[in-house]
């Protein structure tokens, strides 16, 4: 027999996992054998309690809700859309409906038959898993190491290969550095050094190249003392220069430098030695080109001199963020790399903003200091440049050093904040800067401002809590913060009013029901447009590791996921839902990276619209271990009692 | 009334195939009046003609899904490819073959005729404008029997009419399937092949069924009105 008409059923349900994962024949054979069922709304597919069924069910037009009855209340737990699966306790345990599914309106079903379904998912452990994991609880367990793909299909692969020269890329090296014949060597390498370049290209009257003189030369022929610094380049250079055309690709540039043994490759208008000189290439330049390489980045980052170039390698780095995250590299890495890339941007800043202060005769102060990164920067989960969250920490000093020790702080910490905003790091709208003076102190003053905080809970000191908690020093004596960190340690001992604060706050914003069509499906059932990504899945989840890791006294893991991974191995008991939780908190780290980087924005709020049926699951599945996660701090802090 | 009268004229005579005993036997327990909607089983078909001429065109193919209780069981549906014979003495072989370009297995018209009624037996046929595709059906089945079918006829032109507004004037085009589908937001993707159309046809009917049903349509007998 043909199979036009399972061949249709096929064709919608092969873009939908767990569909997706099957082999075509599998499918269609399922196909065969669907049930098309129109329903009518109110149409009760089946009961809380009724004995398991003989099919599962997908949505093919309509939607279905899902409704649990606790004590003679009705609570939504799920809307299903188009494509949405539900209704599988047939499939997964021999066990009565644990939700009532109602048709909410005109509807078409597609009931899949469990017998054969069964076998499929007995012998397809990917299906299995994904089944097990989506819909049986949350996120799911790590299986022998393998995820779902999660947002990408291949086509969205970026080709990793640097195929051309761009132009701009060009640009760079376009303004060469140049002398003519006669120029002593003495002048040469003064040149070199204004112009910080490690080559320079001799040219005759008409532009044309004659040679080149690298570093290389200074080394073997003047510091050696063979050459005599007051000869011209001439005597030194190295003739004549290798020429190139200015569309080169990277593939020749590699290749003339590997023949010809040399770093340096001279462009010239039409690739010969007889015209004008555009630019040159050194193989540094190559690797930038290449570049994206986080070691060469942040290499990059000691050579800044100002806000301008700090920011274009703050740009290279967020194009080798989109490489990793459409190559899927794990979070864990990409965000060291980006945290790494960020602090020496942080790092440079601060040295360039010392050179500053010292030009302008700022004294630099006796009392040393630290400087802070807070918030999701201290937390190494800053993917994308997001606002600045920052303080500053000095030595204590005595009475009558302090006024000027606080003021060279604040006017150095202003430079740097300027500097970050001038490289693309917002400032904090709510001024948790450094260059606040509340936030510019002496290990003495934030002694006494964490004790505050802790002893004399209030949700107002809970909100700085949960920025200032995250700090990591990024320059200066990190002992300082070690010293400030004892002293945390030694406060919350038996605090444990104090750490019900965090955890109450930690249930502020639990995240939405469920993701319907186009809409955020709130828990009273309302319908918004906008999802916020980070206060509503992604701080619950840092709220909750942050309190969770704070009650267990484990200081120094800052991040995130790697505190639930600390806190899964702590409690073995709660091991699956605390690996969950970081699963989930990767997930939306990547998520909103890439919203982000497909919106120019911080990736914050997107519209469900915006999302793909399988990214809208793949979020709502995260919503899960949060909800969950909410329920054992509401326990374990007893924040039922709290009011 | 007038079921016995069809009862009596078509009972099964001596040297009638099998098939056709078949088909004749499932009316002996024909729905009633009052069998509930819900109840019946709808045959919806769709031929695929070689034109709009009955006397002259020919079946190329022919799709076929069943609609019971408010639903499609895909395992219960037929779809045929009739071989174009161009044999001039025309019996009736049964042959499976696959055409030249090996695109679509086929079968003698007969063949598929006959698989067709006693894939339907006593089912009420629906088509979009059901009166062509019936037409052409009995057209072969005469060849087969001497008869015609026997089944209740409903076309979803006609209830998509009867559901705007028997009396009003409209634009020629309205009650196509093409602009019907639109209405209803049934995707067309394969239109044109005839299991397709029949499956298309089918989500209409239950959409149309639905919207009846709201207006008191609820049996057999007030389907038929």
């Amino acid at each position: 027999m043909d199979n036009t008409i399972p061949r249709r059923i096929y064709d919608f349900l092969k873009d939908f996992p767990p569909f997706n994962l099957l082999d075509k024949e599998v499918l269609l054979l399922l196909c065969e054998r669907v049930l098309v069922q129109y329903r009518r709304p109110e149409e009760v597919v089946f009961q809380q309690g009724d004995a398991p069924g003989s099919h599962i069910y997908v949505v093919r037009e309509g939607a279905v809700q899902l409704l649990r009855e606790v004590n003679g209340e009705t609570i939504l737990v799920e809307q299903c859309d188009e494509g949405d699966l539900f209704g599988l306790r047939p499939l997964l345990a021999d066990d009565h409906y644990a939700l009532t599914a109602r048709v909410s309106e005109e509807s078409l079903l597609y009931a899949i038959n469990v017998e054969g379904f069964r076998e499929v998912v007995e012998n397809n452990p990917r299906i299995a898993f994904y089944l097990a994991s989506n819909y049986a609880a949350g996120i799911g367990k790590r299986y022998n190491g393998y995820k779902p793909s999660l947002f990408l299909e291949k086509d969205k692969l970026i080709d990793s290969n640097f195929p051309l020269l761009e132009v701009q890329s060009l640009e760079k090296s376009k303004d060469p550095v140049t002398c003519l014949p006669n120029t002593p060597i003495r002048e040469a390498a003064a040149i070199m050094t204004g112009r910080q370049v490690g080559s320079i290209i001799v040219v005759d009257e008409k532009l044309a190249p004659a040679g080149i003189v690298t570093d290389k030369d200074f080394r073997t022929k003047v510091a050696t003392g063979l050459v005599s610094l007051d000869k011209p380049v001439t005597a030194i250079m190295s003739s004549p220069v290798i020429t190139v055309v200015p569309d080169i690709t990277v593939a020749d540039v590699q290749i003339q430098m590997v023949k010809h043994r040399i770093n340096h490759l001279c462009i010239t208008e039409d690739g010969t030695t007889d015209s004008k000189v555009i630019g040159v290439l050194s193989e540094h330049d190559l690797m930038v080109l290449q570049g994206n390489n986080p070691a060469i980045l942040v290499r990059e980052v000691r050579r800044c001199y100002n806000a301008e170039s700090l920011r274009q390698v703050r740009e290279r780095s967020e194009s080798l963020l989109k490489e990793y995250i459409y190559q899927e590299v794990s979070i864990a890495f990409i965000s060291t790399v980006m945290s790494e890339v960020n602090d020496e941007i942080i790092k440079r800043v601060i040295v360039l903003s010392e050179k500053e202060m010292e030009q302008e005769g700022h004294e630099k102060p006796e009392a040393g200091f630290c400087w802070l990164a807070l918030g999701s920067e201290g937390r190494e989960e800053q993917l994308l440049r997001t606002d600045q969250d920052n303080a500053l920490l000095f030595d204590n000093v005595s009475d009558e050093a302090y006024e000027s020790t606080k003021a060279y702080y604040l006017k150095l910490a202003g430079k740097v904040t300027y500097l970050l905003n001038q490289v693309g790091f917002e400032y904090c709208p709510g001024d948790m800067m450094a260059s606040n003076p509340s936030w510019c102190l002496s290990l003495q003053e934030w002694k006494k401002q964490f004790s505050e905080w802790i002893f004399e809970p209030s949700p107002q000191a809970v909100r700085f809590c949960t920025i200032f908690f995250d700090y990591r020093p990024i320059y200066g004596d990190t002992v300082l913060a070690e010293q400030l960190t004892a002293h945390i340690f030694d406060s919350i001992q038996d605090q444990t009013v104090f750490l019900a604060f965090l955890g109450k706050d930690a249930l502020q914003n639990p995240p939405p029901l469920t993701f319907f069509r186009n809409f955020v499906v709130e828990n009273s059932g309302e319908h918004k447009d906008e999802f916020d990504i980070k206060s509503r899945a992604m701080m619950p989840l840092a709220d909750a590791a942050r309190v969770l890791i704070l009650n267990a006294r484990v200081g120094k893991i800052n991040n995130t996921f790697r505190r639930f991974e600390k806190l899964a191995e702590l409690e073995p008991h709660n091991q699956e839902l605390f690996e969950q939780a970081a699963d989930a908190y990767e997930i939306l780290m990547r998520y909103r990276a890439l919203q982000g980087l497909k919106n120019h924005n911080s990736g914050r709020y997107f519209a469900p619209s915006e999302l793909a049926k399988m990214e809208r699951i793949n979020l709502r599945n995260c919503f899960q271990p949060i909800k969950e996660l909410q329920a054992l701090l509401t326990t374990r802090f007893q924040l039922s009692f709290l009011g | 009334m007038i079921f016995d009268f069809f009862k009596n004229k078509n009972r099964a005579k001596p040297g009638d195939p099998e098939f056709w005993k078949g088909y004749l036997a499932s009316f002996e327990h024909d729905y009633r009046k009052n069998t509930p909607i819900r109840e019946l089983r709808f045959v919806v078909f769709d031929t695929e003609t070689t034109g709009l001429d009955v006397r002259k065109d020919h079946i190329l193919s022919l799709g076929a899904v069943s609609v019971n209780n408010w639903q499609i069981d895909l395992s219960d549906s037929l779809e045929c490819y009739v071989r174009q014979a161009y044999q001039a003495n025309g019996e009736s072989v049964e042959v499976h073959g696959i055409l030249p370009n090996g695109r679509k297995e086929t079968v003698d018209e007969g063949y598929a005729i006959r698989r067709f009624i006693s894939y339907c037996q006593n089912a009420v046929l629906v088509g979009h404008h059901v009166n062509f595709d019936v037409a052409m059906v009995n057209k072969v089945l005469k060849g087969l029997t001497g008869r015609k079918l026997l089944n209740k006829q409903v076309d979803t032109a006609v209830l998509a009419r009867r559901l705007a507004g028997d009396s009003q004037v409209y634009k020629q085009g309205t009650f196509g399937l093409d602009s019907l589908c639109q209405q209803y937001h049934i995707p067309m993707s394969d239109r044109h092949t005839a299991a397709g159309d029949a499956y298309i046809t089918a989500i209409l009917l239950l959409k149309l069924l639905a919207r009846l049903e709201k207006r008191g349509v609820r049996t057999l007998g007030q389907l038929f009105r």
